[in-house]
């Protein structure tokens, strides 16, 4: 009897959880047309202006985030879905910005400088309930490939957009303030004081380094902080 | 009389409108650092966040700048003389008491936070406005409702403070 008893309370759990487990997955929103937004710039961000004019090339966009589903913003009301991969969405972001200014090398061994991005966080964050918390996050690892030299900055943008009820409105105040995180973390990056020290630290090496290489040719460096290199009798100034 | 009259509710109907357009932004660019913290403020990483962007938010609705812009960023040094920059320190924080929130009220129990703000002019770090700001939030609602009121409390103390300097 008390065995009886045993099973009959064993199949119940049993029961319970699978029930349990088929409502989770039957709330798991699911990628549709209707729940999917795509994010990109309004408009590319035109850098700053560097002192020497270097050209980039962006080698690799790893996400270390950690999130298991990347591509969901938000889970509430159906889900919301990004139709893109963020990595892709960050280096297209990023590849259009400098091509405006034309600071983009078409693969790396004709770029000055090559950009390794680590997306830390992109999507919403947690905010106060009473709006959305967008948060685009990364660190670009800035390398000279001939120095084999680099230095890592930081980039970070936020936005915050009011909350909805409607789920058309809720997708519209989603994809606004993604971009405007975006948009916000790219400026960060391509405007940032921490770029233009990288550049120059990282281009200031590579132009003194060859300057004891050249067969013949006698190099100086002048005492502005250039470091213009004049070299004779080839009279190679860069 | 009915002249009058019409004057009066056109009178009526354009004083606000009138009221309500914005000056023109006083200065270039603004740039809102994270904040820091005292030991002993015992806030999650994400309240800082929260507030840095919560208060560039409120920062822009001033009207009183053309731009605001993140931290690190740069600025044309044209600008420099025309731009600032606020940091600012958290000093205190109370998580409050939700029973003593319930049962007594009148402020007893509640969250709060304290803030020191210091902006300064960009070009040459002068100080131009110094604020001590305490806010008070209900411990039932959660740490980014308390960073909202603080910013919101911060850029009206920053508006304030460099509509005077300004008016000199």
């Amino acid at each position: 009897m008390g065995s009886h008893r045993g099973v009959f309370m064993l199949a119940a759990i049993v029961l319970a959880c699978a029930l349990t487990a088929l409502n989770v997955l039957a709330d798991e929103p699911k990628p549709t047309p209707e729940n999917t937004i795509h994010v990109q710039l309004a408009a590319p961000v035109p850098p700053q202006r560097f002192p020497k004019p270097a050209k980039f090339f962006v080698s690799e966009v790893i996400d270390r985030s950690g999130n298991p589903q990347p591509m969901l913003v938000l889970r509430n009301k159906g889900g919301v879905f990004l139709d893109r991969q963020p990595v892709q969405i960050v280096r297209e972001s990023i590849e259009q910005s400098l091509k405006t200014a034309d600071l983009l090398a078409a693969d790396a061994a004709s770029a000055d400088l090559v950009l390794q991005i680590y997306v830390f966080h992109f999507g919403l964050a947690q905010g106060s309930g009473l709006d959305y918390f967008g948060k685009v996050e990364f660190s670009v690892m800035v390398k000279n490939l001939k120095t084999e030299e680099s230095q890592q900055i930081q980039a970070a943008g936020t936005c915050i957009a009011n909350a909805a009820v409607l789920k058309k409105n809720i997708q519209k105040n989603v994809q606004a303030n993604i971009e405007g995180a975006l948009e916000d973390a790219v400026r960060n990056l391509v405007r940032g004081t921490q770029l233009r020290e990288a550049v120059a630290s990282l281009l200031k090496n590579s132009a003194s380094a060859p300057a004891t290489a050249p067969s013949g040719g006698v190099a100086f460096e002048r005492g502005d902080r250039q470091s213009e290199l004049v070299f004779t009798p080839g009279f190679q100034t860069r | 009389m009915r002249l009058l009259a019409v004057v009066l509710l056109a009178a009526l109907v354009l004083a606000p409108s009138v009221a309500a357009k914005d000056a023109e932004p006083i200065y270039k660019t603004i740039e809102a650092k994270h904040f820091t913290r005292v030991e002993g403020v015992e806030l999650s990483p994400a309240f800082t966040d929260y507030l840095y962007a919560e208060l560039r938010n409120e920062l822009a609705k001033t009207k009183m700048f053309t731009q605001v812009i993140g931290e690190g960023e740069a600025v044309e040094d044209a600008d420099a003389a025309n731009s600032v920059v606020v940091e600012g320190v958290i000093t205190e924080y109370k998580k409050g008491n939700r029973a003593a929130d319930a049962i007594i009220g009148y402020g007893v129990g509640a969250r709060s936070i304290k803030l020191d703000v210091n902006v300064t002019r960009r070009s040459d770090h002068k100080d131009l406005s110094a604020i001590k700001v305490h806010v008070k939030t209900s411990p039932r609602w959660n740490e980014e409702v308390m960073a909202k009121a603080a910013a919101h409390e911060i850029a009206h103390e920053i508006k304030k403070g460099l509509k005077e300097k300004a008016k000199g």
